[in-house]
């Protein structure tokens, strides 16, 4: 299965980088140009450097918890996995606005370098201007929404041409441009502030490297390469914008960049016009320099359709991921994940965003507005990203083992830094400096539509939390274990609860399994994991290689229990180990595994009757019960329904193992939830000199063993009986119950009786579920004894 | 000796409703000795962003096993294969070879040209491509 997993796997490097690359590279680089020289002039090269930085962090964060837990999604998973759905709904409606806000950007982008190419050939496109971008913009969207849709087949080896094509094309471009000497005026006209909020206009451009994130799943090798593309991704566009904005502002005049609609494509055509005298020197051509510029002009556009509808595909993909994440997740009805029954597309989730796209296309937002607010979407998106990754290192849950940690030096720092970019670009942003008057009084600042319609779409989130998610979402917060960290617990493997449970009856083993689980769930607290056992039994006298075929059987069967065993942990949602052991005799073995697993308790199966000749209950049970160092219970199974559930007596008494029956008796109630009921019920000897209420006297025995058990907080019933028999009043009401706890009433290992004898014979006599428990060994062993009691097994 | 064909049958099973029509359309033609391989493949891109995400694919996967089972019953004994490839029909075909397969056996899913054009028509590639018997099973009334 693993290895067929593998397969699923079909994303390398290249291919990684290029879906990265081909999305941040896309729409931006063609259309950006002419939206931030008009904001920031030349020294909108300055913002595009700023906006890959803060890209570099959020892809350092990213990286790590993409490697930690590779699934679909993104970012929405680890931001809801680390702070809960309430930022998970954030986080996945921002994500998913921003997917579909980037996706109308890029087809206006499309519109605007489709409709000069056209009308170069056939006038009628010239007289449409913005109606014409916008009808190119919608007919493309309902295109790709309806490739995604059907499902038609893409190669990557299509995707990797293209966007290699690309990069050529813009180095084409540098080069040229570079040789052409551009030259800019004033570098920065427009004032630093200028520059600041330009970074949050092109950083629309950097959410590319997301696309990798939410595809975290199908990369191959992802511990290697993920973070690598993520990286790659983002410092290849980072260099290219810098050089095409430092050519583009040198070519042409601030203001005819800003009126262009095809920014590159202009500058293009002045670069390539002087390389005429060049080419001439060539035998056999002759080109003009209006030929040679209209060339260069017309491979720009070409670039720029491609790049457009590359990135809006993407996105659109990527959106589907997040509906996907956040529909596993119960923050967004299941509805719209359903897979199409013949194209095994989820086609709802694409039309969806399909036809939102759309709709932005033709409301006329303003192609800036959309980027604008795509960027919005992502910086509050990486924001929390950063908080993510530093509460899930801190809380250090199971499933989180990262394979790409952000480099010890960089580490509080780049969460750190990483927040506080992404908040102060957000701010930048969403408000003008200035006051605003509004009838009630006056604002200190103004905001932004920008800034308006983000947090109207982040309130959306928090609304469709309190209305929506909160009551269906399973709250997983890690941020309390992140505050408060139990050091010890995963680092070491100390100070973690485990239950050691031997498995061998394939009818006895769920049940088994789920008592074991309900005493692990009451230490939750500890990162508490059950282990199941299995041993086979190789007597002395064969090796391990005599008689193979029957031991191949024997390893089979013992394969399947614990396969089983995995399946019922997998039903009971608890975390299960399994170990598959060959040994002399099973009872060392067990011993064994107590000890090297530091088990805090060791539960067993019993059939319910004594054993024969030289054993107690049974020769795996006697050495395992009377020499395991933890917690050791015996369980003997009842009828089906009534194991361990229903309503669960404990016998109270005097002894130091009575609290350890309850605690398990509560663990039980528990685990089991409302059906479940506990009784501490105690059989008092009527007392002969009646100068004592012998009731009184019981209840107080009740109380206490409660009270060193830890379990009054609990809702118990106290039952006392006064009675001369006690052990046939003790079979007599448990008649009434479903599951009896009884603790323990000898210690030290040589007697007659493991439990002892009123224990044992509660659990032959009676039908019902008996659990028999007994507290850790109170002394340490010496190493004498400890090596006396191994040769005993 | 006339061959049997179900004796060890490979059956490919789409979505959850093409596995309730492959199990209603089979279920008649069973007996004792037959066992059935359900086979179900997640197309790869190889290389280009799936459709769907995997994961997602693997849980609808889950589902037209189990539509499969519960239609056929326990005593069915439906062997289960889930395999990732960039090409449906080879992969199945594959499949068949790596479980021994009798045959590959399907109901056709119908559909016009236009969708058939769209999806790649894995009917008609089966039956042309692969070097296994292939069994056609006429698709049954589905009872409600």
């Amino acid at each position: 299965m693993s290895a067929d997993q593998e397969l699923a796997r079909d994303l390398g490097f290249l291919e990684a980088y290029t879906i990265g690359l081909g999305t941040m590279i896309g729409a931006g680089i063609f259309v950006l140009p002419s939206i931030a020289a008009e904001q920031a002039g030349p020294a909108s090269m300055v913002s595009f450097f700023f906006g890959g930085m803060i890209s570099l962090l959020a892809a350092l964060s990213l990286s790590e918890l993409a490697t930690g837990m590779p699934k679909a999604g993104g970012s929405y998973y680890y931001v809801n996995r680390a702070l809960g759905p309430f930022f998970g709904s954030i986080v996945g409606w921002g994500m998913w606005a921003g997917l579909t806000f980037a996706s109308a950007f890029y087809m206006i982008g499309f519109g605007q370098y489709l409709l000069p190419l056209l009308s170069r050939y056939v006038d009628f496109f010239g007289t449409l201007d913005g109606l014409g971008i916008t009808v190119a913009a919608l007919v493309m969207a309902t295109l790709l929404t309806g490739v995604n849709y059907y499902g038609v087949k893409e190669t990557g080896g299509l995707q990797n041409v293209i966007v290699l094509s690309l990069v050529g094309l813009i180095l084409a471009f540098l080069t040229i441009g570079l040789l052409s000497e551009p030259s800019m005026g004033e570098f920065n006209r427009f004032g630093w502030p200028a520059v600041a909020a330009t970074v949050g206009t092109v950083y629309v451009t950097f959410i590319g490297f997301e696309v990798i994130a939410t595809s975290a799943e199908e990369i191959k090798n992802p511990s290697r390469n993920l973070p690598l593309a993520m990286i790659a991704s983002v410092v290849t566009p980072t260099l290219m914008y810098v050089g095409v904005m430092y050519v583009s502002t040198g070519t042409l005049s601030i203001d005819a960049l800003a009126n262009s609609d095809i920014p590159v494509a202009d500058v293009a055509e002045e670069t390539f016009a002087p390389l005429s005298g060049a080419v001439s020197g060539l035998p056999f051509v002759s080109v003009g320099p209006a030929t040679l510029g209209t060339f260069g002009s017309v491979l720009m556009i070409v670039g720029a359709v491609l790049a457009t509808v590359s990135s809006a595909n993407a996105s659109i993909l990527s959106a589907a991921r997040v509906n996907f994440a956040m529909g596993r997740d119960r923050i967004l009805v299941n509805w719209l994940n359903e897979v199409h029954d013949r194209f095994r597309t989820p086609y709802r989730s694409i039309t969806a965003t399909g036809v939102i796209t759309l709709v932005l296309i033709a409301v006329g937002v303003g192609i800036d507005t959309l980027a604008e607010v795509a960027s919005f979407m992502y910086l509050v998106t990486y924001a929390l990203v950063h908080v993510g990754v530093v509460v899930l290192r801190r809380a250090d849950p199971e499933d989180y083992e990262p394979s790409f940690r952000i480099p010890g030096v960089l580490y509080p720092v780049v969460p750190a830094l990483g927040l506080l970019s992404c908040l102060g670009v957000l701010v930048q942003m969403s408000v003008l400096w200035t006051p605003m008057d509004l009838p009630v009084g006056t604002l200190p600042v103004t905001p932004t539509a920008v800034g308006v319609i983000g947090t109207i779409i982040v309130s959306f989130g928090v609304v469709w939390y309190g209305l929506y998610a909160r009551d269906r979402a399973p709250s997983q917060s890690l941020v309390g274990e992140a505050l408060a960290p139990e050091p010890t617990t995963v680092a070491d493997g100390e100070g973690r609860y485990r239950v050691v449970v031997p498995v061998a009856n394939p009818r006895t083993e769920r049940d088994l399994l789920r008592i074991a689980a309900a005493s692990a769930h009451a230490h939750e607290d500890e990162n508490a994991e059950v282990i199941a056992v299995n041993v086979i039994e190789v007597p002395q006298q064969t090796s391990l290689s005599q008689d193979l075929e029957f031991e191949e059987e024997r390893v089979e069967r013992q394969q399947e229990l614990l396969d089983e065993a995995r399946e019922i942990a997998a039903d009971l949602d608890i975390g299960l180990r399994t170990r598959a052991i060959a040994g002399r005799s099973a009872g060392s073995v067990i011993l064994d595994v107590i000890e090297e697993e530091n088990a805090d308790h060791v539960l067993l199966g019993w059939e319910g009757t004594r054993s024969r000749r030289d054993h107690v209950l049974g020769s795996t049970i006697d050495p395992v019960v009377g020499r395991a160092p933890c917690d050791a219970t015996l369980v003997k199974l009842g009828s089906e329904g009534a194991r361990g559930e229903g309503d669960i007596m404990a016998l109270a008494g005097r002894g130091p193992h009575a609290p350890v029956a309850a605690r398990r008796g509560a663990e039980l109630v528990d685990a089991a939830g409302e059906d479940a009921s506990l009784t501490l019920f105690y059989v008092q000897e009527p007392d002969d000199d009646g100068d004592e209420d012998p009731q009184a006297a019981g209840e107080a025995v009740v109380s206490d063993v409660a009270e060193r058990a830890g379990i009054e907080y609990m809702d118990y019933e106290t039952r006392v009986e006064v009675a001369e028999d006690i052990e046939a009043t003790i079979l007599e009401a448990a008649a009434a119950y479903d599951t009896v706890c009884v603790g323990a009433t000898r210690s030290g290992p040589v007697s007659q009786a493991v439990f002892g004898s009123l224990p044992e014979t509660v659990g032959e006599e009676t039908d019902r579920t008996v659990v028999m428990a007994r507290g850790p060994e109170e002394s340490t062993m010496s190493v004498r004894e400890a090596i006396a009691r191994r040769l005993q097994v | 000796m006339s061959a049997d064909f179900l004796a060890r049958a490979l059956v490919p099973v789409a979505s959850p409703a093409d596995a309730r029509a492959t199990a209603a359309a089979l279920e008649s033609y069973l007996d004792r000795d037959s066992t059935v391989v359900a086979i179900h493949v997640v197309e790869k891109a190889g290389g280009a962003p799936d459709k769907a995400s995997v994961e997602q694919r693997e849980l609808d996967a889950e589902a037209a096993f189990d539509a499969f089972e519960e239609r056929l019953g326990d005593g069915a004994g439906v062997e289960r294969d889930l395999r990732y490839g960039t090409d449906v029909v080879a992969t199945i075909v594959g499949g068949g070879h790596d479980h021994d397969a009798s045959a590959i056996v399907f109901t056709p899913r119908g559909g016009s040209r236009w969708v058939q054009l769209l999806t790649g028509d894995v009917t008609r590639r089966l039956v042309e491509e692969s070097d296994l018997p292939v069994v056609v099973l006429p698709d049954v009334e589905e009872e409600s």
